[in-house]
Formats: structure tokens, C-alpha cells, sequence
């Protein structure tokens, strides 16, 4: 297996050989261009080609708010598969994650990566469509495309388009291919705990008896202009409370000043616990850092170094940390070394097994990380 | 030269990068120009967007650092006034309560635990250790008990809610209940059930003895039997004494229940103190004691009680200043422990003491198989009372009344014969009391005075007939609608008709009687004291009610001659009755010299055998001619 990130011109830059997968992670606007995709698909024919937008794009180390990265892989032993489903509204997120699974589903399928719409999903239950119909053998992980702190317009790349409204994933097949994750926030809770006294689905009205929305204006207090963008500077700590040990990160998606309503990247169980969350830089990038780490200790075993690393983080991290975004990517990096082709996004949602049970799940505002080898 | 501490110069370590000049090399590298050179004002403007977001990001902790302060301190206060109900909740428990953490350290207790306890306070983080050690009021046993739960927890994780109960030096029984909580701490429940248990202890004890001498009852000597047989050795023997106190009754009636009840505590003393520890004395009801005595070594040793039994319940009471005087009979049975069987037991004791009572008062029986023959024949004749009622094999029989003045026949007595077909004869004596035993003294008493007034309605008009009533027909109420019932059916003048009672009629329920007496006043016929003399109130009988005549008891007129104070007896009841406007009669006179005595005391008339055994009705028109013959003779 090769790989090869590409994050300067298509034009100039070529891969070392005819790649079997490409992936393209850019600007929304620039993935709402189709000529420009149709350049792509031209160049890489023969190739399965799919991406997604993004408000910043992971390249190396650095990030970049507006070039495009692309990233190659071939492969000499693993079978490869796209499919893509509708998902228009995200009520039908269970039956599209259903839907890919079967057209993937085969007693050779290895994994699966996913790269959905980012705005009319919900990701809780786009994981579970998927895990009906493959189990939990199958390992699982992608992300929801981004759109910077716009939320107006996602893309995903499939098939020679560039829709806002489908949901697509790549299956690896074969005995060959490696699969590694690591997927972890940092971010910590802080304040009083609160009970979610009134929601539906993803849907949050009410903590403790108390508007929420009002709750997250209070403290952001001038930043709450710029819900729901700034919302994600406060994700969610929820658990339920026969479960305290079990506990998910949800991050806010939209808010409905009308309603009342905010909306996250997740089912937000009426009766569960909830506690606000802060990032600190350090604890974030620690975080990323230990991602990087626990991946890298599934790929230790393998007996081949992983060739190409996908990593998805979440766009709160991105607009808490700034201009020290970067350095998220540099722990990642160091773990992970400076050989492997490293690239992704700032995503509204990243998939990922969970690092103790193994079972693949929507994770919010965390640094994941995807690991592919190839053995010989 | 004096010594002091020097710093010791060290090398300090290397200051990691800090993150800012990171970032400055990020900038920098950023602003580079294609020929190495940096683009100034690209440089500042991401230096001045790091500054931005420095404030930022400071501006945004500073708000969440606030608001989350406010939003604890409201939690807080909510917390302390939550904390403070719970308080209020915890200490009106009635259960003490004390919460200690997974460590053994005490969290908090309530008011109640602090109560039972006796404590001022319990320091939280104290152990239960040190808890219980500042208790005024547990022993070291107590104390080690409780401890002993901890460890009972600590060794066996399922002995979840396991509960001790204590009885505490100072006379309280405490329960202890330990519930292990999820946090590995332990919650320790302590109730003061002291009333609780000692009402239960109450009832149990009530159920088991009787509520008035404090003596074991029935229930409670079956248990000691049932447990003598249990330990029983080889050939070990028993006996039960069922004892009866005699004249108890009279006592009762005369002197009022709570003088009854008093005597009964007083004799029960007495018979506990004549026994042996192991022995045990119990009321079975009424005057009714048994004694189970263990360890029998020979009749002759239960002869000696039962002596001392009679001997020291002959003693006088002495009870709220009335001078008593009783005595008992026992029935005693003796058998081996092995073969014991307690019913039996009971009823062959009883059967004894059935005989000791015909024997006379004041005697001990042992049992012997014939009483049991006695018992079966007792059975018999109350089948054959009954079917004789049925066959109408009563007759009665009448005994004449003459005028001491004149000898005229003023009147006769009935007195209830039964023609047994097989027996012949027999006399009232013989079946009387069995009828009252057994009910059955309705219906015969019915039955003789029905037929005697019928009888009487053909005697000329100067005849009287007087008809015994036995107390228990006073028990229905409805005597006077008999009697009136009879004169009705048999057309006799009321005025011709004396109803004899007893003392002992008037003894229990008195108004009730005397109400009843009134009423048959009321029908026009005469009611007459009989066998007076034997009883006990009789002067205050005479004055409550005005009786017709006064009928002296045998016993006195049979002394008459050989008895003077028999003699100051008559004489007495014939000059009260002279004063008093009530006719006397002399019952029981048998010799010409008792009439004289009878004459010169004033007596009215009499009756006996000197002028006639009860005859049946076919002799009494010719006696009273006889009588009226002799009469106009004597004229």
C-alpha cells in the first residue's frame, strides 16, 4: 500500500501510481464547484473518489482554512467499495446508515469509513442504521462534514457530485487491510450537575425545569450572536444515570430561537444527566494527543507501519483554540511520526469506536483518528 | 561563631518552551516571504489575532468561572436548606440513624441516636468505636455486640439488613438494624421497641396465666406438663390436685366480687407458699386451682401437702377488714410421667375431687377406677332426667301444714316425687341438684307447680299450697309469667298459692329477685322464707322484702328439747315474726315434745313427720278430713 497527501495543486502535484482511493476535504464553496470535481474525477480515474467539506482542512500538521487537501491511497491486496444513500432529512438517518451497511455487507467486509452530510443528520442514529445491519464486528468510523462556524451548506463528495444531502462510506475488504482508531475530547466538565427535563430526540428545551437555550446565552453573553456557531465552545456531558460511567460528549448543531430549541449532534435522552464543558488548550491537545496514542497502539500490533491517517476533529475545537489549533495536530504528529500521509477535517461530528467498549458511536468535539495499513 | 541554615545555590531547570513561542515560530513562518525575508504586516496581523484570542478565551473564563460560581451558590443554599429539612425529617424520626462512610467513619446521626444513646453529640469522622465507647448507658457486652456487626458485615458482604436486639443495663431493649449502602459506607438503624416488647412479653404472659392471682393457667400447666413429660426419667411420678374452695361462692355473693377476687389472690399466695419451686399452682377459673407436683416419692408425701393445703386454707382471710373463713377440697390423681396423658390426668383429678366434695367439705380424695364408674352413672341419670321428663314420670307429692293452734290443715307442701320404672321411688335429694346442673330444673319446676296448682284448685278453699322454687328459675325472668300462666290454667285463687325461696335465691342478683318477688306479689300470692335460719343476711332478707311467712330449717326444730341455743334460735325467728306480722312454720317436727316447745314459742304452724310424710294427692282430702275430724274432737 501507498499514500500520498497532496495539499498544494492537483495539477502539479501527482501520486507515485494509479490510487484506488482519493479523498478530497476542502472549502464548502470549493466543493460546490463542479467543475472543479469534475477535474478531479477526471484526474483520478479509475479511482474512487469521495470527500467532504470543511470550514478548515487537516494537512500534516498545519491546518488550512482554505486549500484543499487531498489524499491518495493504493492499495495491492484490499477490495474496495462506495456506496451512498439519500439523507435528505435526518429522521431518515437510521435507515441510510441501514442502507449502506447492506449495500457494503459481505463476509469479507473489514471496515467501513463514512462521510456524511453534516447538517441534516443525526449521527446517534446513523451509527445505529449501520451497526443493524453489520454488527459491531465491523469497525466503523468518519465523520459529518463541516462547514466552518457557517452551519449554512455541507458537501460530500460521491459518484462525480458534490450533493448537501447524502451520506457515503468507503468498505475495505480483505484480510489484508488494518484498521485503527483513537478518539478522545479533553474537554472537562465544570458546574453544577443538571438533569434534561425536556427533550426530543436530538432536540433540547429544557435543563432542570429551565430553558436551555436561555442557559447557554447566559454564558456566552455576547458570543450568544453567534449561536450555534459559539455554542460549541459548551458542549454537553451526558449520561444516564443508571449508567454514570457511560457518559458521551453531545455538541450543539442549530438552535431555534423561536422554539426555544437547541439541537445537537445526538439523541438527547429526557431524564439523563447533563454538565456543561469547557476546553482548556492544554487539555485539549491532550486529548488529541492520546487519540493519536491509542491508535497507535492498535497499529503497534499489526507488524506494518499504518500508511495513511485520517483525522477528524470537531469544529468547537477549532473555533475555542484558534490560532493554537495547530497544535493539536503537532501532538498528533509526534506520536504518529512525521512519515505517515496525515489528513482530514474540522468536522460536525466524528465517528469512531469507543476506546473501552470498542462500539462504534457518534462522538462529539473530539480529536478521532483513523489509522490505514495494508499487509503484505 | 554561630551556625545558620545557608541556601544551597542549585541549578534550576531548563523552562519548557512555552506555548507562546510556539505559536511566535508558527507566526513567523507563516509571514515568511518566498526570499526568507518576513512579511511585517502579515506577522502583526496574527500576532494581534493571538492577542484577540488570548482575550478572548480569558473574557470567556472569567464569565463561565462567574456564572458557574452564582449557579453553585444558588446549589448551595438550595443544598442548606435542603440539608436543613433533612434534618428536621431525620431527627423526628422515631429510629435513631447514623450514616457511617466506607472508611467506618461516622457521617451523621440523628437527634433520636444521639437520645438513645445518651449522648450530647457524635463528632463526624468519629468511629462507631468511639461512639459507642461515650455512651453513659451500654455495658461492654452491649457495646462489643454492636461492634461485633461491623465485623459480621465486613466478613459476609450478603448479611445485608441483619438485625440484634439488646437489652441495655438500664432495663431497655434496643434493635440495631445495619443496612450496607452502595458507597461501601453503612447506615445503622437503632429503635428503643422497649414498650413494644414488654406489651408482647404482657400478652404473652397474659395468654399463659390467669389475670387476677398472677397463677399459671390451663394453657400454661398443659406447656408444663408437655415439658415435664419431655424430661421425664424412668419411673418418675406426678400428681395433680384439683382443689375447690368451699363456700368461695357465698362469699362472693355476700361479700361482693372484689372481696371474692381478694380472697382468691390471698389463697393462690397461700398455695404457692405450701409447694416447691419446681411444682406449679395454677387457676383453672372460678375457685377451681390445680397443682401439679413433680418428683412424687410416695402418696403418703401428697397426703401431707394436701392435709397442709386444707389446714392452712381452713386458716381465716383476714380481707378489708372481714373475717373469712373457707376450705377446700382436693382430688388428687398420681401417675407415672411416662404414662402420662394429660386429660386424662385433669379429669381423673377432677372425678376425685368430685368425690371429696360428696364426701363432705374439707376432704382430699385420691382417685380411684370407680369414680370413673360414679362419673358414667351421673352420665346416665341426666339421659334418663331427660326422658323422664318426656314420660312424665314425675309426680308430686304433698306434705300438710297444720295450725299449731288449731291442728287444722292450712295447707300442704309440694314436693317432687320421680316413679323411676326401673328404681321405683326417688327422692328429690337424689335428683334435684343433678336437674340444676344440667338445666333441666325449668321444666320440672314447671311441671310440679302446673300440677300442684291443678291439685290444689280441688282442696277446699282454706287449703293452701306451697310450691318450692329453686334460685336458678328467678335466672330467666320469667317466673311470674309462669306462675300467673298456672293460676290461670288451673283456676286457683292466687291468694291460696305460697312460692317458698331460700336465702341463697336472694344472694346473687338480689334486685333482679327482689324485682321478680314484687311481681308476684303483684298476682295476689304469698312468697315464704324457707329453711331460715341456715343462711347468712337472713334479718336484712326480712326486712328488703315483706315476706309472707318465715319457715324455720329442720335442724333447729329437731334440736328443740336437746339444744338450748337451737331453742334461742326459734325463739328469736317466732318473736321477730310475731312483731313483725309474718306467719311462721316450723319445719322437720317430728315429736310431740318439739310441737310443745313449738306452741309455747308463738310458731304459727308446722309441718313433719309427727302429723304426715308427704302423701300422694289421692291422701290429702282424707287427711284434711281426718285433721278436721280430730279437730271437732278435740272441740
Amino acid at each position: 500500500m501507498w499514500s500520498k497527501r497532496i495539499n498544494g495543486s492537483i495539477e502539479t502535484e501527482a501520486f507515485p501510481a494509479a490510487p484506488d482511493l482519493v479523498m478530497v476535504f476542502g472549502p464548502t464553496e470549493r466543493l460546490a464547484d463542479q467543475a472543479f470535481i469534475d477535474r478531479l474525477a477526471e484526474r483520478y480515474d479509475g479511482a474512487i473518489l469521495t470527500g467532504c467539506s470543511s470550514g478548515t482542512m487537516v494537512s500534516g500538521d498545519q491546518i488550512d482554512d482554505d486549500a484543499v487537501v487531498v489524499l491518495g491511497m493504493g492499495f495491492d491486496h484490499t477490495r474496495l467499495a462506495l456506496a451512498v444513500q439519500p439523507l435528505p432529512d435526518s429522521d431518515l438517518s437510521f435507515a441510510a446508515g441501514a442502507g449502506l451497511a447492506r449495500d457494503l455487507a459481505d463476509d469479507s467486509l473489514a471496515g467501513i469509513f463514512i462521510l456524511s452530510n453534516g447538517l441534516n443528520v443525526n449521527g446517534s442514529a446513523l451509527v445505529a442504521g449501520i451497526r443493524s445491519a453489520v454488527g459491531d464486528t465491523v469497525v466503523l468510523s468518519g465523520g459529518l462534514a463541516g462547514d466552518g462556524a457557517r452551519f449554512s451548506d455541507t458537501r460530500v463528495l460521491a459518484r462525480g457530485g458534490n450533493p448537501s444531502d447524502v451520506v457515503a462510506a468507503i468498505g475495505f475488504y480483505g484480510d489484508h487491510v488494518r484498521i485503527a482508531h483513537g478518539s478522545a475530547g479533553g474537554w472537562q466538565p465544570f458546574g453544577p450537575l443538571r438533569t434534561i427535563s425536556d427533550a426530543a430526540g436530538s432536540e433540547l428545551r429544557g435543563l432542570d425545569d429551565e430553558p436551555a437555550l436561555a442557559l447557554y446565552e447566559r454564558y456566552l453573553g455576547e458570543e450568544a450572536a453567534d449561536l450555534p456557531a459559539s455554542g460549541l465552545l459548551y458542549p454537553l456531558e451526558i449520561w444516564d444515570p443508571q449508567k454514570p460511567d457511560d457518559r458521551v460528549v453531545r455538541t450543539l448543531l442549530a438552535i431555534d430561537r423561536d422554539k426555544g430549541t437547541l439541537t445537537f449532534a445526538g439523541d438527547m435522552p429526557q431524564g439523563w444527566k447533563a454538565r456543561l464543558m469547557r476546553g482548556m488548550f492544554d487539555d485539549l491537545i491532550n486529548g488529541a494527543s492520546s487519540a493519536a496514542r491509542h491508535a497507535a497502539d492498535q497499529a503497534a500490533t499489526w507488524g506494518v507501519a499504518p500508511s495513511a491517517c485520517l483525522a477528524i476533529s470537531c469544529v468547537g475545537r477549532r473555533l475555542l483554540m484558534g490560532q493554537r489549533t495547530e497544535e493539536e495536530l503537532a501532538a498528533v504528529s509526534t506520536v504518529l511520526g512525521a512519515d505517515i500521509a496525515l489528513a482530514g477535517f474540522y468536522s460536525y461530528g466524528e465517528i469512531a469506536p469507543q476506546n473501552l467498549t470498542a462500539v462504534p458511536c457518534l462522538h462529539n468535539q473530539t480529536m478521532t483518528i483513523t489509522l490505514i495499513g495494508e499487509r503484505t | 561563631m554561630t551556625l545558620s541554615a545557608l541556601p544551597i545555590p542549585v541549578e534550576p531547570p531548563a523552562p519548557p518552551r512555552p506555548a507562546l513561542h510556539q505559536i511566535a515560530a508558527r507566526q513567523a513562518e507563516r509571514a515568511r516571504l518566498p526570499d526568507g525575508g518576513i512579511d511585517i504586516d502579515r506577522l502583526l496581523a496574527l500576532v494581534s489575532a493571538t492577542y484577540t484570542e488570548t482575550d478572548v478565551d480569558r473574557r470567556r473564563s472569567d464569565r463561565a468561572n462567574r456564572l458557574m460560581a452564582e449557579e453553585l451558590e444558588v446549589a448551595l443554599a438550595k443544598s442548606a436548606l435542603q440539608n436543613l429539612r433533612f434534618k428536621a425529617a431525620l431527627d423526628n424520626m422515631n429510629q435513631g440513624l447514623a450514616l457511617f462512610d466506607a472508611a467506618g467513619h461516622l457521617v451523621l446521626t440523628n437527634q433520636r441516636f444521639l437520645d438513645i444513646y445518651g449522648l450530647n453529640q457524635a463528632t463526624p469522622g468519629s468511629t462507631l468505636d468511639q461512639v459507642l465507647r461515650s455512651s453513659p448507658y451500654l455495658s461492654v457486652s452491649t457495646a462489643s455486640e454492636h461492634r461485633r456487626l461491623v465485623q459480621e458485615y465486613d466478613g459476609a458482604a450478603s448479611a445485608y439488613g441483619a438485625k440484634i436486639e439488646q437489652r441495655w443495663p438500664d432495663g431497655r431493649t434496643i434493635t440495631i438494624e445495619r443496612t450496607r449502602l452502595v458507597d461501601g459506607g453503612f447506615l445503622d438503624t437503632v429503635a428503643d421497641v422497649t414498650e413494644a416488647r414488654n406489651a408482647s412479653a404482657q400478652i404473652a404472659h397474659l395468654a399463659r396465666h390467669d389475670a387476677l392471682t398472677d397463677l399459671p393457667n390451663r394453657t400454661l400447666l398443659r406447656e408444663r406438663l408437655d415439658e415435664m413429660m419431655r424430661n421425664a426419667r424412668r419411673g418418675d411420678r406426678c400428681a395433680m390436685l384439683c382443689l375447690d374452695l368451699d363456700r368461695f361462692k357465698l362469699v362472693n355473693d355476700t361479700l361482693g366480687h372484689p372481696i371474692g377476687d381478694a380472697l382468691l389472690v390471698a389463697v393462690a399466695e397461700r398455695l404457692v407458699s405450701l409447694v416447691r419451686h419446681h411444682d406449679v399452682v395454677a387457676r383453672l377459673g372460678g375457685d377451681e386451682f390445680s397443682i401439679l407436683v413433680q418428683h412424687v416419692t410416695s402418696d403418703h408425701a401428697i397426703e401431707q401437702l394436701c392435709r397442709r393445703i386444707i389446714d392452712e386454707l381452713t386458716q381465716p382471710f383476714e380481707i378489708a377488714g372481714h373475717h373469712i373463713q373457707i376450705g377446700a377440697s382436693i382430688g388428687v390423681e398420681t401417675v407415672e410421667v411416662d404414662s402420662l396423658d394429660p386429660d386424662t390426668m385433669l379429669r381423673d383429678a377432677d372425678l376425685a375431687l368430685y368425690r371429696a366434695k360428696s364426701g363432705g367439705r374439707g376432704n382430699y380424695c385420691f382417685y380411684t377406677p370407680d369414680m370413673h364408674v360414679f362419673a358414667t352413672r351421673r352420665r346416665e341419670l341426666e339421659i334418663e332426667l331427660r326422658r323422664a321428663l318426656k314420660s312424665e314420670e314425675f309426680e308430686v307429692h304433698y306434705q300438710p301444714q297444720i295450725e299449731i293452734g288449731s291442728h287444722a290443715v292450712v295447707g300442704f307442701e309440694a314436693l317432687a316425687r320421680w316413679y323411676h320404672p326401673e328404681r321405683g321411688i326417688v327422692p328429690p335429694n337424689d335428683f334435684i341438684t343433678v336437674c340444676e346442673e344440667i338445666g333441666l330444673i325449668g321444666a320440672v319446676g314447671e311441671f310440679v307447680l302446673m300440677r300442684s296448682c291443678r291439685d290444689a284448685a280441688c282442696w277446699p278453699e282454706s287449703v293452701k299450697i306451697a310450691v318450692n322454687l329453686s334460685a336458678l328459675q328467678f335466672k330467666s325472668g320469667t317466673l311470674p309469667a309462669m306462675v300467673a300462666r298456672a293460676l290461670r290454667v288451673s283456676g286457683l285463687d292466687p291468694r291460696r298459692l305460697e312460692l317458698e325461696i331460700t336465702e341463697s335465691a336472694m344472694l346473687e342478683d338480689t334486685a333482679g329477685v327482689i324485682k321478680q318477688l314484687r311481681e308476684l306479689k303483684r298476682l295476689g300470692v304469698l312468697i315464704s322464707l324457707d329453711d331460715f335460719g341456715t343462711g347468712y343476711s337472713s334479718l336484712s332478707h326480712i326486712r328488703n322484702f315483706p315476706f309472707d311467712r318465715v319457715k324455720i330449717d329442720q335442724s333447729f326444730v329437731r334440736d328443740l328439747g336437746t339444744n338450748s341455743d337451737s331453742l334461742a334460735i326459734v325463739r328469736a325467728v317466732t318473736g321477730l315474726c310475731g312483731s313483725l306480722g309474718i306467719m311462721s312454720t316450723a319445719e322437720g317436727v317430728e315429736t310431740l315434745d318439739q310441737l310443745n316447745i313449738l306452741v309455747a314459742e308463738k310458731c304459727d304452724s308446722a309441718q313433719g313427720y309427727y302429723f304426715s310424710r308427704p302423701v300422694p294427692l289421692a291422701d290429702t282430702l282424707p287427711f284434711v278430713s281426718r285433721m278436721l275430724a280430730l279437730q271437732s274432737r278435740a272441740a
